[in-house]
């Protein structure tokens, strides 16, 4: 019973769609995690360059949300190309 | 007033819900599926597929307020004491003048192209925020007295790719005329390569042709991308609801205002400064290349 839970279980289903979706997810995530370490990377700059010298915290910010927006933009190029394909192929 | 913004944002997100199930009730028996707000329909036919639709129809409502917002905000009398007409419309225009403008532009083109900048500044968080609007205007009916009546629905013109690259490619237009106007056709090409020894070259000269084209693509698809998941991720909350069981009700809502929130705040803003700002810097480098 057990090892045909594991082993033999039947699939049901369209077996493409789910390697398509499984695909689409992992390819986002993997897409969010480098994105996300990008972000971390900014603000924890910003932190540091602020405690340094606040005198240039005007300057700084419009320089920080760029390299923000530029950064998370990489996980829709991915949310993108994973939607293309998951509709085209 | 925190309290206050937090309920008008949760009334704003469970609304287009309420429409949504008044026509998930009705005889329609369709699944839901969040990709179908981004079906357009052709409400007037026109001949050269200059079809309006949903889309085009926020377009041209974004287009309308931005003006008015110019004549409102800018059209004040000078006075000794100055009205808060006066003072949104300074702040505006600082931003579009210190944070966009002088970060990309040469000092000698700002004059010129300080008014493209700041128009696509204003027009694009126009869009942005009409999309977080619930507006009537959709694509479905809803009978009320006996009259059909659009439905409320969230949904913004730039979360569809034509509008976003219709908008690169201006900007990309002007980027290369202006380079050559500017450098003579010779220096401006010129300009694209970098100092590299000769037998790089076959290697470096098509990466930085791509690399141009890359810049049109960065740039509409980062506005539309944004956009686009951000208004899939409130509807696919909301849509749990029917997915799942009205028990996630709470949950889904909660969540919905949070990326709903998430969006207004600073997805908006943000993507209306980025793309002036790559706009300008774009064009700042096509007129001064470095060397």
């Amino acid at each position: 019973m057990l090892s045909s839970f594991f082993f033999l279980a039947e699939t049901t289903g369209d077996v493409a769609d789910a390697g398509k979706a499984i695909a689409l997810a992992l390819g986002i995530g993997l897409g969010s995690l480098g994105a996300g370490i990008g972000i971390g990377n900014i603000f924890g700059s910003m932190i540091q360059a602020v405690a340094r010298q606040p005198e240039l915290r005007a300057e700084l910010t419009g320089i920080q949300w760029l390299g923000f927006a530029l950064t998370e933009a990489v996980v829709f190029y991915g949310l993108i190309g994973g939607l293309l394909a998951f509709v085209l192929i | 007033m925190t309290r206050l913004l937090t309920l008008a944002g949760a009334l704003f997100v469970a609304l287009p819900s309420l429409a949504l199930a008044s026509t998930t009730e009705g005889a329609t028996d369709e699944e839901f599926d969040p990709a179908h707000e981004w079906e357009l329909q052709s409400w007037v036919d026109l001949p050269l597929g200059l079809d309006i639709n949903k889309a085009v129809a926020y377009v041209i409502l974004g287009t309308a307020i931005t003006c008015l917002l110019g004549i409102v905000l800018m059209r004040v009398k000078f006075g000794r004491d100055p009205t808060k007409r006066q003072a949104v419309g300074e702040m505006i225009y600082e931003v579009a003048q210190v944070q966009v403008a002088e970060q990309g532009l040469p000092t000698k083109a700002i004059g010129r192209w300080f008014p493209y900048v700041a128009t696509l500044m204003i027009f694009i968080w126009v869009i942005n925020m009409l999309g977080f609007i619930p507006l009537p205007l959709s694509d479905e009916t809803v009978e009320i007295g006996g009259v059909d009546l659009p439905t409320l629905g969230i949904f913004a013109a730039t979360s569809t790719l034509s509008v976003t690259l219709a908008l690169a490619l201006m900007t990309w237009i002007f980027t290369h005329v202006e380079g050559i106007r500017a450098n003579g056709a010779g220096g401006y090409f010129k300009s694209w390569i970098p100092e590299v020894p000769k037998a790089m070259l076959p290697l470096i000269i098509p990466l930085e042709i791509l690399g141009q084209f890359m810049r049109l693509i960065s740039l509409s698809v980062r506005l539309y991308a944004n956009m686009l998941a951000g208004h899939m991720l409130i509807l696919t909350f909301i849509g749990l609801i029917f997915l799942t069981h009205w028990a996630v009700f709470p949950f889904s809502v909660l969540m919905g205002t949070t990326f709903y929130l998430f969006e207004v705040v600073i997805v908006v803003s943000i993507q209306a400064y980025i793309f002036a700002a790559l706009s300008a810097i774009y064009i700042g480098s096509a007129i001064e290349p470095e060397h």
